[in-house]
């Protein structure tokens, strides 16, 4: 009995000495300021990029080279008017990339060559504060207010999309142009619509109705609820995808007044 | 105390004991080579261990829990429209991470194949078994390879037993091929393969046309992202690429899948034991017996269960609510979206189901079955219908009783394009009971006194994980046999059939077409109709009229209705790169049957699904991320695009 309580003790004893052994998590909580915004190039920083709050708007990727040649990538991503802020960043050197619906940053030859490199190498410390200026596929605006019809069910709008860029590289085809409608968020976009209202003009049709430059005119389909507003916004894109996806461009979204009218 | 000296003394004679024998002994933990390699056991358990953890996307897989995996709910069906699940919530694509697992293989076979055939005078073993096993092995080496191409695009080719070596790890750190090079390497495999098996085996070790009918498969999947696919991924250090396929080779993959697929005819053939021409019930009947028969003609490569020793839980987690043993029921409800693909279904223009008159009443039946009293058999045997027979007791599934006078008749529920829980909807609570789960069942008494639940004993109930969510039942597979007693997890042992001679007929007809799109000649379309129209007569599917009117779709269609729930689709619908335009902010459609009080009649309502899933494809998952501990032990793999 007596060994049993002294093997007993050692083994609490020895159990309390080893655990002391596990290290400590002493390290400083993440606490740098990475901030900035994207703006369409030649507008002077007056004007920032349209995107949608996803994984499939902008992103911004930090690559920290201290520790391996391939590090795993810290990507976060961009605010709906292409706004960021991220204030929980580790202490380190740095190198950033956007990407997104505008012409890549970086650029690669057909073998895999870093042809074009716009990203930047930095020290996070503090707040850092990281504009870009960049030269979106397609620019987007709106042509008068959206028009709710007489029995309130549908949605019209007039937009006008040009290209945002003169680099022959990324002239591709336009494939899908959407009028996305949301029944309750302001973040509205591809990411977050309602299917069956949002109108469209996809493929061949798409294209066609580009390459007039006129105005586009788009009505939502079917008939939606006239009891709530809705909050409507453009999106288009080109055959070219960014980091695996075709993104979209958008113009900023506005409300429609249904029941509030 | 004297009892501890000697105790202490014994103890060192004991412990130096050891050090008079000879230490030069294979130790007797460790299974030495000559113990494998040495004798026709040993190598057939570890043939047996190889072929166990070949990539089988079988009973025991889905797209969460990967392969091998001992429960497989939230089934992988349910990512394709072909079925919802309440444990699926969307589009998605596989979260587990298959990577070591296939180098595992890989080492395991590329030992084998450099250390083997040293043993074969030991062993006393014959030429044709020594060509077997090494066969066998480039066999399954092909598999792994496919079943990592078609998730990652090119990976790093290892066919050589690669030395470990504390002071050279950087030789271990091997770039990813081309994914040209991995389909290339896939085919060489199976070509090795092919030379080297024999013509016959048991069906589920490979032969020769196994090996043949897996690369039609490969090429096929080959050829699509040559031609369809549009990610470019480079690898600088290499000049690589590492996804996609330049679009000429295209032409050349799909003639490697004809070639391989043709060279299967007369070797098998289509399951027709209990078909008959003119009789839809024998055709059925047919389509269902043929996963149960293990001795069907058209199995090529089958995954053998037997309990106890190998067994899933296919019958227990997909049977119908009124059936289930266990806690669990349902996990695969085929949609509506799915079931109109198949023939024999009254249709609007737009080739939805029709459910309504001129009027626009809803048509009223004297029992569910006879919406479907022309469906297609294929389907029958593939869903169960509202009202079918499954294990001799009808499918019990409606969403409620409509309890008011019909009056000369009823309209429709919900506008179209609707998704509103039927229960919310006052106007519809009024002139409806329904039920919420099965614990609360509603009841209602008609005019003679009978009295009926609210909503069928499978459902639909609109809170219950377990109910019947899309209005029919999962029939294929399924086990029509059972004792209801043994419907419970790791209970069902029917085997997996991988490869069958229908899917040859399918990829051959695919591939042709493909050909014949890219101007190779006419025989090919022949060709592609000859295979299509067996498929169809034997499915008893509506016939396609004649070679020129065969279409891309109708041979894609055709595979969907052919291959639904045997995990296929979802790497079909990938290939062809058109997931991202089906599952677009999608609903898919379930048909919600109804009771007509005082009529003793049925309706059924066409809706988009009643629980809200939406399906959205994210073009990133054509290429699956590469696990991220895998590219820091190892920093020459570059990642995936988007991740």
């Amino acid at each position: 009995m007596k060994n049993l309580k002294y093997s007993l003790i050692c083994c609490s004893l020895a159990l309390l000495v080893f655990y002391s052994c596990v290290p400590l998590d002493n390290y400083d909580m993440p606490e740098e300021t990475l901030k900035g915004t994207v703006y369409v190039a030649g507008t002077n920083k007056t004007e920032s990029i349209q995107t949608e709050v996803s994984d499939q708007g902008v992103r911004i990727r930090m690559l920290e080279y201290s520790w391996s040649d391939n590090p795993q990538p810290f990507d976060f991503y961009a605010m709906q008017d292409g706004k960021y802020n991220n204030t929980k960043i580790f202490k380190g050197n740095y190198n950033i990339c956007v990407a997104g619906p505008f012409v890549p940053l970086q650029q690669y030859d057909p073998s895999g060559n870093l042809t074009v490199d716009g990203s930047i190498t930095r020290d996070i410390k503090g707040t850092v504060e990281i504009d870009w200026e960049v030269e979106p596929f397609l620019k987007i605006e709106w042509v008068g207010e959206p028009v709710v019809n007489a029995a309130k069910t549908k949605i019209t709008a007039s937009f006008r999309i040009t290209r945002g860029t003169n680099n022959p590289n990324f002239q591709q085809n336009v494939t899908d142009i959407y009028l996305f409608v949301n029944s309750s968020s302001y973040h509205v976009g591809q990411h977050n619509h309602d299917n069956r209202y949002s109108g469209r003009l996809q493929g061949n049709a798409a294209q066609a109705a580009f390459a007039t430059g006129d105005v586009i005119t788009l009505t939502t389909q079917g008939e939606f609820s006239p009891e709530r507003d809705y909050y409507v916004r453009v999106g288009a894109r080109i055959n070219y995808q960014t980091e695996g996806q075709q993104r979209y461009n958008y113009n900023e979204p506005k409300k429609a007044n249904v029941l509030s009218n | 105390m004297k009892t501890v000296k000697y105790l202490f003394i014994s103890f060192v004679l004991i412990c130096s004991a050891p050090g008079c024998m000879d230490l030069n002994v294979p130790p007797v933990n460790v299974v030495t080579d000559d113990v494998i390699f040495g004798s026709e056991d040993g190598i057939r358990s570890f043939l047996a261990r190889v072929y166990g953890a070949m990539p089988i996307e079988d009973f025991r897989f889905n797209h969460t829990n990967g392969i091998n995996h001992f429960y497989a709910i939230n089934p992988f069906s349910c990512l394709t429209g072909e079925a919802i699940s309440r444990d699926v919530g969307g589009a998605n694509t596989e979260t587990h991470t298959y990577w070591s697992e296939a180098y595992s293989i890989f080492r395991d076979l590329n030992y084998f194949m450099e250390t083997a055939p040293s043993y074969k005078d030991k062993g006393g073993f014959s030429d044709a078994q020594m060509n077997q096993w090494l066969g066998e092995c480039y066999f399954i080496r092909a598999m792994t390879y496919f079943a990592m191409v078609k998730r990652y695009g090119g990976v790093p080719i290892v066919t050589q037993v690669l030395a470990y070596n504390s002071d050279r790890l950087e030789e271990l750190d091997i770039p990813r091929a081309s994914e040209e090079e991995v389909y290339n390497q896939i085919a060489s495999d199976f070509d090795e393969a092919y030379k080297l098996l024999p013509e016959q085996t048991s069906v589920s070790r490979a032969n020769k046309y196994t090996a043949m009918g897996f690369k039609s498969r490969a090429m096929l999947y080959a050829g699509s992202i040559a031609r369809y696919n549009v990610t470019e991924l480079f690898d600088p250090n290499t000049q690589k690429r590492l996804c996609g396929i330049p679009s000429d080779k295209a032409q050349n993959y799909f003639k490697q899948s004809y070639d391989a697929a043709k060279l299967l005819e007369g070797h098998y053939e289509l399951y027709t034991k209990a078909w008959s021409a003119t009789d839809k019930d024998a055709q059925y009947k047919n389509f269902a017996d043929m996963f149960f028969d293990a001795s069907s003609p058209e199995n090529i490569f089958v995954r053998e269960y037997g309990y106890p020793y190998s067994v899933h839980g296919y019958d227990c987690y997909n049977v119908c609510l009124q059936y289930m043993t266990s806690t669990y029921a349902a996990e695969t409800n085929p949609t509506l979206s799915f079931v109109e693909m198949f023939d024999g279904l009254p249709r609007k223009s737009n080739g939805q189901i029709q459910v309504y008159d001129e009027d626009g009443y809803y048509v009223l039946y004297e029992k569910p079955m006879d919406l479907f009293a022309n469906a297609e058999p294929r389907l029958r045997a593939t869903v169960i219908f509202p009202g079918d027979l499954f294990k001799g007791e009808a499918l019990e599934v409606y969403r409620g009783i409509y309890k008011v006078p019909v009056g000369e008749g009823i309209t429709r529920l919900l506008p179209e394009g609707s998704t509103e829980l039927y229960n919310s909807v006052p106007d519809i609570a009024s002139r409806i009971l329904m039920s919420t789960n099965s614990q609360t069942q509603e009841t209602i008494t008609d005019n003679a006194g009978n009295s009926y639940n609210a909503a069928g004993a499978s459902g639909v109930f609109n809170n219950q994980g377990v109910a019947c969510l899309g209005g029919f039942g999962l029939r294929k597979y399924m086990n029509p046999d059972m004792p209801a007693d043994l419907v419970v997890e790791n209970r069902s042992d029917q085997n997996w059939i991988e490869l069958r001679y229908g899917e040859i007929l399918l990829n051959r007809a695919e591939a042709a077409f493909e050909l014949f799109l890219m101007a190779q000649g006419e025989q090919y379309r022949t060709d592609a109709y000859n295979c299509i129209r067996q498929i169809q007569e034997r499915a008893g599917a509506d016939i396609v009229p004649a070679a020129t009117d065969i279409t891309l779709d109708i041979v894609r269609k055709e595979r969907r209705k052919e291959l639904a729930f045997e995990n296929k689709t979802w790497w079909d619908l990938k290939r062809w790169r058109i997931l991202e335009l089906e599952q677009n902010n999608t609903l898919f459609r379930s048909l919600m049957p109804f009771f007509i009080l005082n009529e003793n009649k049925w309706f059924f309502d066409d809706r988009l699904d009643e629980t809200n899933k939406r399906y959205t494809f994210d073009t990133r998952w054509y290429y699956k991320s590469i696990p991220s501990d895998r590219i820091n032990e190892s920093p020459s793999l570059l990642q995936n695009l988007g991740y």
